[in-house]
């Protein structure tokens, strides 16, 4: 059987459950709050990224794991005190003919090896791969640990996804993922003479820990800020098709979709891609986008290399100097 | 006379420049940094002041470099500015058709690409320091030969010896062999300009296209066999402009000047010199993150704050960071 449940027992009825405010908590936090709800369960977030989580993540991770995962077991850590289990989905493909980042497909089983003192985990497998019919059988299994009644599952898991619609909209709209789900994103109005787009994870992108703040001085230095969350989905794929090969990692799908929409388009004034130092994919697509912004004259194109020995100074100094460098072409 | 001051305190030199109100060198002072910013900012006004004419009055300011925000507030910026821009800036104030600008200081190194007078790309050194000045710096102590000498024993090198450049440890062991080997001290050191050059050309200029003119700038720049290494490289002639060494400080004023506007200017005056100041850090509990806060003080009275993730510590007033500091810590 490709679901394997591990969680074993029924959980109470009234069980909290953790959501780590780390990696696809920033895209699919409302769906799994929904799901989870539904099914009866009490959810509780991590918060927001901070030293002390950080410090946790990387004091127990591999050292040849990325910053965001090191810090995904630091939310980890951070939740294993207030709850009776921790979601920690296993997240393998979420379209036809792709998959995710390997890490995430192994996720559940990185957070066991975590050396630390975890309760229970919960990994119920999402893979569209194999079509809609083994997605729903697995998450039927999954929804099983709550109670006995399909019907309530599928209608936990409708509540889910009427909840992630209405964030997704809300990111098309141009709220930020933090400020949509609640938490304060330094909500400054973007009202600046210059359009930044914002490639990278969104993982990278909205966790102000993470890239050391960048959205917010690039607001206060009269930035606008746009990220993929604001294109159509549809606008991504057909972006990303131009690849001679198709890429199979999904959401690297979306930032080059993300990126060439931007060059194409011409609607932003410079691009920025925040990417982990350690991450193969980012490695790989980081050549596909300087690649294609070299074909785009006028639109610059900077990658940020991001880990945990991250000095802010390099980076304040190269987001400087690429704003300088936008506003000097906008003068002339 | 009237003239802007640029003040550009880097890891190893700090130098400061007046210009006139035509972009012309006054006077330049360029002294070590040694790990005390405040006191090199300070003697280096001193040094200024006393070769400065009589009656000359500074109507603008501005500072750059890794310390820029502390030598603002020292002196009193107009502008306070990146290193990258600011070197720009003056590199196209001196050849104004500049089209690649080389920049190897103390312990980054950085490459401007300019079309029609504007940067379009740049890139700076990330996560080594082996294309840089301390590189060679480094070597020259434990050669024994002074590094202002290092230039003229590369031109009598006669055949170039390869030495493994990737990283500043291992091109001291590979140095250290090819000594053994009974190699020319001379053809060493090319090959060690060669191997530095090798290093920033992979690391920065990588997919760049570098047209010239070509302007090399930075301490490094003063090394001849840094120059030929880049001209065998590139096939292309490098200009090294006469005030290289403080081109940043040179572009800071020239900042300095497009900013100041009716005279209104907030330098401090040359008697900051004397003014006893001190640093002192502290953990904001603000928040988790327990952030490190510098904060500069004269007589106990805080005159800025700076450090800290969320950005309230860069607050504009004194006054305010006063009242901050009195609520937070």
């Amino acid at each position: 059987m490709y679901f394997r449940g591990t969680w074993g027992c029924n959980l109470a009825l009234s069980a909290t459950i953790g959501i780590p405010q780390a990696l696809l908590y920033y895209k699919y936090y409302p769906l799994w709050e929904g799901f989870l709800k539904g099914l009866g369960a009490e959810v509780v977030s991590s918060n927001v990224t901070t030293k002390r989580i950080v410090n946790a993540g990387t004091s127990v991770a591999e050292n040849e794991l990325c910053l965001p995962v090191k810090i995904f077991f630091g939310h980890l850590i951070e939740l294993k005190d207030k709850v009776d289990a921790l979601f920690v989905p296993r997240v393998i493909s979420v379209e036809q003919g792709t998959y995710t980042c390997p890490k995430f497909l192994g996720l559940p089983d990185l957070a066991r090896a975590v050396d630390a003192k975890l309760p229970k985990i919960l990994d119920p497998t999402f893979n569209t791969r194999l079509g809609r019919r083994h997605f729903y059988e697995a998450l039927f299994d999954f929804g099983k640990t709550f109670t006995n009644s399909k019907y309530k599952i599928w209608r936990a898991w409708m509540t889910g996804v009427a909840a992630q619609k209405a964030y997704q909209k809300k990111l098309l709209a141009g709220v930020s993922p933090l400020e949509a789900l609640g938490g304060d994103a330094g909500a400054i109005l973007s009202t600046g003479d210059l359009k930044i787009g914002i490639a990278g994870h969104p993982y990278n992108v909205h966790d102000p820990y993470i890239n050391l703040n960048l959205i917010k001085k690039l607001k206060k230095w009269g930035a606008q800020v746009v990220t993929e969350e604001m294109i159509l989905p549809r606008v991504l794929e057909h972006e990303a098709n131009k690849l001679p090969k198709r890429l199979f990692w999904s959401y690297e799908r979306e930032v080059v979709g993300a990126a060439f929409h931007w060059l194409q388009t011409r609607t932003v004034d410079g691009i920025i891609y925040i990417l982990s130092f350690a991450c193969g994919q980012d490695s790989l697509i980081q050549v596909l986008l300087e690649t294609e912004a070299k074909k785009h004259e006028g639109i610059p194109f900077m990658s940020l290399v991001i880990d945990e020995h991250s000095g802010e100074a390099g980076l304040i100094t190269r987001v400087e100097a690429f704003i300088d460098m936008l506003r000097w072409r906008s003068l002339s | 006379m009237k003239g802007f001051l640029g003040v550009d305190v880097g890891s190893v030199s700090t130098n400061l420049v007046v210009l006139g109100e035509h972009g012309d060198v006054i006077s330049l002072i360029y002294r070590r940094t040694q790990g005390q910013p405040i006191n090199a900012v300070q003697e280096g006004m001193k040094e200024i002041q006393a070769d400065l004419p009589g009656d000359i009055e500074i109507i603008g300011v501005g500072t750059t470099g890794s310390g820029r925000y502390l030598s603002g507030v020292i002196v009193g910026a107009d502008i306070v500015k990146n290193e990258i821009t600011a070197h720009a800036v003056a590199a196209s104030h001196v050849v104004p058709q500049v089209r690649t600008v080389l920049e190897i200081g103390g312990q980054d190194s950085k490459i401007i690409l300019l079309r029609d007078g504007i940067v379009v790309d740049f890139a700076m050194n990330t996560v080594c320091a082996a294309g840089t000045g301390s590189f060679l710096d480094h070597q020259s102590t434990r050669l024994g030969i002074p590094i202002e000498e290092f230039g003229s024993y590369a031109l009598e090198s006669t055949v170039s010896c390869q030495i493994a450049g990737r990283c500043s440890v291992f091109a001291e062991s590979d140095m250290i062999h090819k000594q053994q080997m009974g190699y020319r001290m001379e053809d060493i050191i090319y090959g060690l300009c060669q191997a530095l050059v090798r290093n920033y050309l992979n690391n920065l200029a990588k997919g760049k296209e570098l047209l010239s003119p070509i302007v090399f700038q930075g301490g490094v720049a003063a090394n001849a066999g840094m120059k030929k290494a880049f001209e065998e490289s590139l096939q292309i002639e490098i200009v090294i402009p006469e005030y290289h060494h403080v081109m940043g400080a040179i572009g800071a004023a020239l900042l300095a000047r497009g900013t100041v506007r009716d005279g209104k200017t907030n330098f401090k005056g040359f008697e900051i010199s004397s003014i006893d100041y001190q640093t002192r850090s502290f953990h904001c509990k603000g928040c988790e993150n327990n952030c490190e806060i510098v904060r500069i003080q004269v007589g106990g009275k805080t005159l800025a704050c700076w450090g800290g993730r969320c950005g309230k510590w860069e607050v504009a007033t004194a006054e305010e960071a006063e009242l901050l500091l009195q609520t937070s810590v």
